[in-house]
């Protein structure tokens, strides 16, 4: 596939080149495959996600309820929504139930392109993912503010003229104010058609008692890679303009068309919703 | 990072190596024990107790940190409800490093023992994780490089054996035809489609062996091309192996001429990875690395 090959030295209007790799920093990718029980990080990364649990002892709930939001999310587009293709943005490192591998299950046929900014990151993914024989996975070197490129690839892969669903799990809270993410949202979204569908998780600081969720960013702007920003929940609604949430709107992780009886008294701080495009 | 020496070698390389063999042992036993007690349905506290210790000693040794007695081992296996006396006698055998027979004792003969230690942990590993620079990876190669390779290092050796090694090559790559193999990600130097071993007739062959296995499930190879890649000239080979208990340490393994080393402290294989995850980013992609094979062949 072309959108294999290594971006080209003539990839001048790319506006966020690939992140320089770091090990002495806390990695969003890594620190997130640490929460998650994998081995893919690193001292700093650890570290990093040592301190911060001291700060919000319920950091491991809230990624690992994260991570089963991708699973009922996914499971629901498949499912009841009938989608066939995913676009995921900021994929990272492999763990168990990736996208896919959830989409297949039920749909083998599900198309999914993955794209992520750390090509050390998308080696992992090119690496370890095996899709399905009915359906395809592809992995684009982009990042998320590149929406040009990942459209232009993701193309090769996916129907524009028919639905897609875009995923932005815990990763908009990594793009600064100055890089608008209002403005990336509508831009992928104006590139699919009606009926297609937009699920996003994102930090909420009205989850998080104020002090606590600037000493999580401090803690952040530290020891990490990735600097991120705290979003009030009329903006993240926002990001939905143009759809229609689907139910239960926008609620904590957790929350979303959980499974019954699977609900327990720990909370999260990541906002999430699914909407459907008018 | 720390520097690593253009033949691999670690500051601890040449010393007690026979220790971090052993670590490795312990490694495997401390997961059996840990499977047979977690079968039984017995909590570590109640272990700990069974033999005058505390749930912690368990945990230690369990995850390998620790040597085992072997009236604990024996204390151990009879709560698990293991009783047979020859099925302790295994595990025994194990924890007195003389390990129950596998497939490659029968070539005792031309095989050393770090290298026994490798296979053992070759074939218990999920994953293979593995930097080449000059050789095909032994899981790979044909018959006939295997036997170009192996008289490379045994110019004066009889015929005989030179077949003896090669065998035990050919068998060790039933690992690749198991029913649940492990995964497999190889990054390769582009000296080692380039290095004509055996002569150019026996590398062609190789080389479509190479694009042949590159297509197998869960197999996954990139080759740096000499126009990439400063590291891929900085570090020497390594594998680095991932097991299926999450409490067993990944393990680098490395060869040297005459002995192998082993890591296991978190720390090290840190190194080792950084060094491959580097050099899988800057590798040709799988898909672009099945068209450069492929250009090589016709180059041969």
């Amino acid at each position: 596939m072309t959108s294999d090959e290594a971006p080209g030295a003539d990839d001048g209007a790319r506006k966020v080149g690939p992140l320089p790799f770091d090990v002495t920093k806390a990695h969003q990718a890594r620190s997130y495959d640490y929460l998650l029980g994998g081995k893919d990080n690193y001292a700093a990364d650890r570290a990093a996600v040592d301190e911060q649990i001291k700060i919000v002892p319920n950091l491991v709930f809230t990624m690992r309820q994260n991570r089963a939001f991708l699973g009922r999310a996914v499971r629901y587009l498949a499912g009841e929504a009938g989608i066939r293709q995913f676009l995921d943005l900021g994929t990272g490192i492999p763990t168990a139930g990736n996208l896919h591998e959830v989409a297949q299950a039920i749909a083998p046929d599900s198309r999914v392109v993955y794209v992520d900014y750390d090509p050390v990151v998308l080696a992992h993914a090119r690496a370890l993912l095996d899709s399905s024989e009915a359906g395809a996975t592809e992995y684009i070197d982009a990042d998320v503010r590149d929406t040009g490129t990942i459209l232009s690839r993701a193309a090769d892969l996916l129907d524009f003229t028919k639905p897609v669903a875009i995923t932005l799990l815990s990763i908009l809270h990594a793009i600064p104010e100055a890089d608008d993410a209002h403005a990336i949202v509508a831009t992928l979204l104006d590139a699919v058609p009606s009926g297609s569908y937009l699920a996003i998780s994102i930090f909420g600081p009205e989850l998080l008692p104020a002090e606590t969720g600037e000493a999580l960013l401090d803690n952040t702007r530290r020891t990490s890679l990735q600097q991120y920003t705290a979003r009030p929940r009329e903006q993240v609604l926002r990001l939905f303009d143009g759809t229609d949430l689907v139910e239960p709107g926008l609620v904590p992780v957790e929350e979303w068309r959980q499974d019954p009886g699977a609900g327990g008294e720990e909370k999260s701080f990541l906002w999430c919703a699914v909407g459907l495009k008018r | 990072m720390e520097p690593v020496a253009p033949n691999g070698e670690t500051p601890d390389a040449d010393q007690d190596e026979p220790a971090a063999e052993a670590t490795v042992l312990r490694m495997l036993l401390g997961a059996q024990l840990r499977r047979l007690r977690e079968g039984a349905g017995i909590s570590a506290e109640k272990a700990g107790y069974e033999i005058r210790a505390s749930r912690s000693k368990i945990s230690r040794m369990e995850t390998g940190r620790v040597g085992f007695k072997l009236r604990d081992i024996q204390d151990l296996l009879t709560l698990y409800g293991v009783l047979d006396e020859k099925e302790q006698a295994k595990v025994i055998a194990l924890a007195g490093r003389s390990r129950e027979p596998e497939w490659w004792t029968r070539y005792n003969d031309v095989l050393p023992d770090w290298f026994e230690s490798y296979l053992g942990l070759e074939s218990a590993a999920r994953s293979i994780r593995s930097f080449e620079t000059q050789f095909v990876p032994g899981l790979f190669q044909t018959e006939d490089y295997a036997r170009a390779v192996t008289r490379l290092g045994h110019q004066i050796a009889p015929e005989s054996e030179i077949e003896r090694r090669v065998g035990l090559r050919l068998k060790r790559q039933e690992l690749l035809s198991r029913a649940r193999p492990p995964r497999i990600w190889v990054v390769m130097d582009e000296a080692v489609l380039r290095r004509p071993i055996g002569g150019a007739a026996v590398m062609r062959a190789q080389l479509v062996r190479l694009a042949a296995v590159a297509e197998l499930p869960g197999m996954r190879m990139q080759v740096v091309p000499f126009a990439r890649g400063g590291h891929a000239a900085a570090s020497g080979s390594f594998s680095i192996l991932r097991f299926e208990e999450p409490d067993l340490p990944d393990v680098v393994y490395m060869e040297q001429l005459t002995s192998a080393v082993y890591l296991d402290q978190r720390a090290d294989v840190e190194h080792y990875l950084e060094v491959v995850d580097q050099l899988s980013s800057e590798a040709l992609t799988p898909a672009a690395t099945a068209l450069f094979i492929e250009q090589v062949i016709k180059e041969t």
